[in-house]
């Protein structure tokens, strides 16, 4: 068995688009266009781009929830995009899935103690009574929350609780792996720090492996080893997090960086603003897909798609002109 | 010193609601000067949006009141005129940015219709063809590409940075003196979110007005404020110039959210184990305890900030720099 839990090779989703009185497919938005990367055991791989560049269909398509296009997903060694429902299934007990909203994600109508059990009684775990009360207590311990909890609805919870609770569901399996999809966008500052710190003491506790998805790079950059950047379906840079700060070589992730306002007055602000939106997944431009916002794009940029390019190992990203490091 | 455009004093907004009455705003004292940004941090629920919508007197009321104090613009209390005295100002005088650029703007409406609408309100001495103009000229003032064209546009059509920037191009049609921005950029991107802060910073310097900045994010705060003004459960707690603030914060509330900001330092040393966190979470308004707004979740909390000394005062602590509590930190 290889030292990577997860193996993603050229993973592709289209979504077709349907047009004229037939309904006939008259296009594909291309959301995830040829991304592959791996995860070791234990690691955390963050996962940052903006909206609309196809992170959560990643996320998703890793765990089967999207039907991916093409491309594997090798999973503990076995490529999960073959299996079957009934072996997908098993496979769901090794992988889960934390979402953004924590007020969305919950069923009003069910109790947290039932909200917990759901999973258990799908995979057939616990089933004696006394036993799964045991555990249900011992899920809300490791999220910190109060033993009451059980009986109580997800309305008489605050959103940082809320997303305890979301994720003590996913640590009800006792997953290896878990896709955390947006996990603190939705809460305040002092709360999210609060669910930062707890997903790290699981990941330390359980020997959880994390992808780590958001658009905020500075919780990505502290919770991840590494860190892959997303620009329209594509992966554009992965590095070591320690790396990528510094040593960016992609320009948008130079950019995507330099944009995030720093909570400190007196620094000296060098920000590489970038002109325009994103352009539309449907109909993206030639060559680089970044290159109408790129202050180093060439005609080569315009006419190519880059390869990936990489150096020293672990850092990998696809442009003909990197950024230079200044020594 | 800059021209004194807002003074508002010991504002005091309650809400009747089915379990009884709320403070949601208890005794803020704001100030904003001309061509300066004013900074109103705080997290969800601390009162910073209903705090902005009582200055433009957009709460609700019933179930809202503003139960006390007084909101001075320039040289009028904004809380002692007829409304539709109030309509003239609005929107001319005071202009608002909301947070979400995808809900404040009607759907049925071409963006061009609703720049204008603003102008045949408050300058009707302009022609409809001259409102047109006027129109276009907003939207090339906040960079959007080919204002003609865009202008017969839908919000639908447009992404959620151009739709951000039209609704900066609305607020701004009629050169307001005091513009308050509630969130401006959460909805949006970081790389748009630059964009909007470059812009909103670049019309300030040209327009000179004044802008109140709402937002939980202290970074935006520290890039585009002057003074920050600090909110927890309905009361300002700190308010200092932007960089005593960040340096020497004195309030254990504004150093637990400065702290509790995943910062890139960690990179060039070994990253810490653990960010740091404000323990709890903000009280139920209608559970405040006794004494401290912040005492259940203060490390620093002693029997004085729990009941005994009463409620502590929002005090000077020399340079225009106010703290309420009883044990600020050196």
């Amino acid at each position: 068995m290889s030292e990577y839990l997860l193996e993603v090779q050229n993973l592709c989703k289209k979504f077709p688009i349907k047009g004229g009185i037939f309904g006939r497919e008259v296009g594909a938005v291309r959301a995830v266009n040829d991304v592959s990367f791996k995860i070791k055991k234990g690691e955390t791989l963050g996962l940052v781009g903006e909206s609309g560049c196809g992170k959560t269909t990643l996320g998703r398509s890793i765990l089967r929830l999207i039907e991916p296009t093409s491309g594997s997903v090798i999973f503990n060694g076995q490529n999960i995009v073959d299996f079957d429902s009934n072996q997908m299934r098993e496979m769901r007990r090794k992988m889960q899935i934390i979402f953004q909203d924590p007020y969305a994600s919950l069923n009003p109508r069910m109790t947290v103690g039932g909200i917990l059990s759901e999973p258990m009684d799908i995979h057939k775990l616990c089933m004696d009574k006394s036993e799964r009360r045991k555990r249900l207590l011992q899920l809300l311990d490791q999220v910190q929350l109060p033993q009451d909890a059980l009986n109580k609805y997800p309305h008489e919870f605050s959103g940082g609780q809320r997303q305890r609770i979301c994720i003590a569901r996913a640590l009800a399996v006792e997953p290896e792996f878990i896709v955390c999809d947006e996990p603190v966008s939705a809460l305040d500052v002092s709360v999210q720090a609060q669910v930062v710190n707890l997903l790290m003491d699981l990941q330390k506790d359980l020997g959880l492996t994390y992808l780590f998805i958001a658009h905020d790079l500075k919780v990505v950059e502290y919770i991840s080893s590494r860190v892959a950047v997303m620009y329209l379906g594509n992966m554009v840079e992965v590095a070591e997090s320690s790396e990528l700060y510094g040593g960016a070589r992609h320009p948008y992730t130079k950019a995507l960086f330099s944009a995030i306002p720093k909570p400190d007055p007196t620094l000296k602000k060098e920000r590489i603003l970038l002109e325009g939106d994103i352009p539309s997944p449907m109909n993206p431009p030639s060559g680089c897909h970044f290159h109408p916002r790129c202050w180093n794009a060439t005609d080569e940029c315009r006419q190519k798609y880059p390869e990936v390019k990489a150096e020293s190992g672990t850092h990998e990203y696809r442009c003909f002109n990197p950024i230079q490091l200044q020594e | 010193m800059a021209e004194k455009i807002l003074d508002v004093k010991d504002l005091v907004v309650e809400f009747n609601t089915d379990r009884g009455k709320v403070t949601a705003v208890n005794g803020v004292n704001l100030e904003v000067f001309k061509g300066k940004t004013l900074g109103l941090v705080g997290e969800s629920g601390s009162g910073k949006s209903v705090t902005a919508l009582s200055i433009m007197r957009l709460i609700p009321t019933p179930p809202g009141n503003i139960a006390a104090g007084e909101i001075k613009f320039r040289d009028k209390n904004l809380l002692d005129i007829p409304l539709d005295h109030m309509r003239e100002i609005r929107g001319n005088k005071v202009a608002m940015i909301f947070q979400e650029p995808m809900t404040s703007l009607n759907p049925v409406f071409t963006v061009g219709n609703q720049i204008e609408e603003v102008l045949e309100l408050h300058q009707k001495e302009l022609s409809p063809a001259q409102r047109k103009e006027k129109a276009i000229e907003m939207l090339r003032l906040v960079g959007i590409p080919s204002p003609e064209q865009r202008v017969e546009e839908y919000p639908h059509q447009l992404s959620g940075g151009m739709r951000q920037r039209v609704m900066i191009a609305m607020s701004l049609a009629c050169e307001p003196d005091l513009l308050i921005a509630d969130e401006p950029t959460t909805a949006l991107d970081v790389t748009i979110q630059a964009q909007i802060l470059e812009l909103m910073k670049k019309l300030q310097t040209e327009l000179g007005m004044g802008i109140i900045m709402i937002t939980h994010d202290l970074g935006v705060v520290a890039e585009t404020c002057d003074d920050v003004a600090v909110m927890y459960c309905g009361q300002i707690v700190e308010t200092a110039d932007v960089e005593t603030l960040f340096k020497h914060p004195q309030h254990p509330y504004t150093k637990g959210l400065i702290e509790s900001i995943p910062s890139f330092d960690s990179t060039t040393g070994a990253k810490k184990d653990r960010l740091p966190t404000i323990e709890g979470m903000v009280p139920s308004l209608f559970e405040l305890p006794e004494g401290c707004n912040f005492q259940g979740r203060c490390a620093y909390a002693s029997e004085k900030c729990k009941g005994s000394g009463g409620e502590p005062k929002l005090e000077s602590i020399g340079n225009e720099h106010l703290v309420r509590c009883f044990h600020p930190l050196a």
